[in-house]
């Protein structure tokens, strides 16, 4: 592909050019990471919208979910450190719980939450990376292994990186290469599973219930997906440089491939030009959402920090991606970390965000039946975004403060408030805690 | 565009890699506020983004493994 080797090209050219002023000088070795550390992370996310994808591009978008995850940072000798991850998040939505809006005691609805078994999971996630560095610490080597899990999705994961340090520790440059091995259990909404492939029929448990409004003669032309799989192979390149005494930079270049299935089977699709059957308030499915079983997406970033003086920094981040499925979007944020004392720092911080719609994207009832692709998901649509946060960090630098053999390092708490311009935000809060083991 | 930030980028390098910050004046590039990369805490915001934005890659967050569907 000519584009890929338009910017693959000049990167290594580049991390060759610079090889050459690499500094050979024996250094002092100090062990990489002196203490056992853990990370205690949580969040809460919480978000609402009319457009869930789930009952066709219109229904509730409302959605919480609460993550715990803990990292433990092992050196294992001077040079090595093993870092275990472990995360569970749990979450009820709404929009999920209409996969089968007829399975509770409320009016069926695409606004109204069902209480079936769709309306809340958990998931599970536990990654393991080895982190080898050598003796000048100028080549880092890393391999990290993932699995995680919820109730109708499993992936594994594994990845390694390379990473270089020349001129005096001024420059690094770093590849990766990452693999997900992904496998759903396909949940179809609960009326087209009825009619399946050749399965024609009406299933007893919710037609013989429930009167058909509108169209009587409903009858989807329903095939169920081929595969399960869903594969991802990444490739990223990044390259940092340190300008000066208090400026530095960064470049990132990643290359992700999909490939498998990479709708979701239970989002809905309806199309203009079938008549409309409904279940009470429910519109009854035409099909679910059909797309391309391969996608290649690009990512260039950058980041540009500025120490301005002992109480401003100013931490910036820009990112252009596209992907074959026609989506372009630009990203760029600004954080301005200010140091109110020797132990707390504020963060305001605003990111602006945009995209194009996917070319498999149309809104609710727009599809047309004779289409090959479509989905009315409004997270691949056209849209902007803007998220404002703010946080606070305390930073022990002394280990003052002690629980059991924990010395605590440092407290994050931040808050982000997310709107698009298409009738949906949401909200995070965040928070870390990091202790050494002394 | 893609062409135009590469060759800025290179350009920008080029200028500065012979610049060699030695190790006792890194006292403001070794500030924590400095790193190139986000906070711990920062991560499951980015991981929301990556499941709600078509876009994903090039900040450090995730580049699969996952549906994100919910």
């Amino acid at each position: 592909m000519n584009f890929s080797q338009n910017i693959v090209l000049p990167f290594f050219l580049f991390s060759f050019l610079i090889g050459f002023s690499q500094d050979s000088a024996d250094v002092y070795k100090k062990r990489v990471l002196e203490n056992t550390e853990v990370d205690f992370l949580s969040s809460y996310y919480s978000q609402d919208g009319d457009n869930a994808a789930v009952s066709g591009g219109f229904g509730s978008e409302e959605l919480t979910d609460a993550t715990g995850t803990v990292i433990v940072s092992i050196p294992l000798n001077d040079d090595d450190i093993l870092t275990i991850d472990a995360g569970i998040s749990a979450y009820t939505s709404a929009s999920s719980s209409n996969v089968d809006p007829f399975d509770g005691n409320k009016l069926a609805d695409p606004f109204v939450a069902s209480s079936g078994a769709s309306s809340s999971d958990l998931w599970g996630n536990v990654t393991g990376t080895y982190t080898h560095s050598s003796d000048s610490r100028n080549d880092i080597w890393s391999a990290k292994a993932s699995v995680s899990s919820e109730y109708d999705y499993f992936s594994i994961g594994a990845g390694g990186s390379y990473t270089k340090l020349f001129n005096q520790k001024n420059t690094e440059v770093n590849v990766n290469l990452n693999v997900y091995l992904d496998t759903w259990k396909t949940f179809y909404p609960i009326e087209l599973r009825s009619f399946a492939n050749a399965r024609n029929g009406f299933d007893p448990f919710i037609f013989d219930r429930n009167s058909i409004i509108g169209n009587q003669n409903y009858n989807p032309d329903f095939k169920e997906l081929d595969s399960k799989e869903r594969n991802s192979y990444s490739l990223g390149f990044g390259f940092s440089q340190i300008l000066s005494k208090n400026l530095q930079g960064s470049l990132m270049l990643d290359f992700i491939q999909q490939k498998g299935l990479l709708s979701s089977p239970f989002q809905r699709v309806y199309f203009s030009d079938v008549p409309d059957s409904f279940i009470e308030n429910f519109q009854l499915a035409d099909d679910i959402e059909r797309l391309p079983d391969s996608r290649l997406k690009i990512a260039i970033g950058g980041r540009l920090n500025y120490y301005v003086n002992e109480v401003f920094v100013l931490r910036s981040y820009y990112r252009y991606y596209t992907d074959d499925w026609g989506i372009k979007s630009h990203t760029a944020s600004l954080e301005i970390p200010i140091k109110i004392s020797q132990k707390f720092t504020l963060f305001p911080s605003y990111r602006y965000y945009m995209q194009t719609a996917a070319d498999y994207f149309a809104p609710f009832e727009s599809h047309l039946s004779t289409d090959e692709f479509y989905t009315s998901d409004y997270d691949i649509s056209e849209y902007t975004a803007n998220q404002y946060g703010f946080g606070v960090s305390y930073t022990d630098l002394l280990n003052s403060f002690n629980v059991w053999n924990l010395g605590l390092k440092s407290i994050d708490l931040k808050y982000n408030k997310y709107d698009r311009n298409s009738n949906f935000s949401a909200s995070i809060v965040t928070g870390g805690i990091k202790f050494i083991i002394e | 565009m893609i062409k135009k930030v590469i060759i800025i980028v290179l350009l920008v390098a080029s200028l500065t890699s012979c610049v060699a910050v030695k190790e006792y004046e890194k006292i403001n590039i070794n500030d924590p506020d400095m790193a190139l990369s986000d906070k711990k805490a920062d991560r499951n915001t980015t991981t929301f983004h990556s499941y709600r934005e078509g876009a994903a890659g090039a900040n450090g967050g995730k580049t699969g493994g996952g549906c994100g569907c919910n």
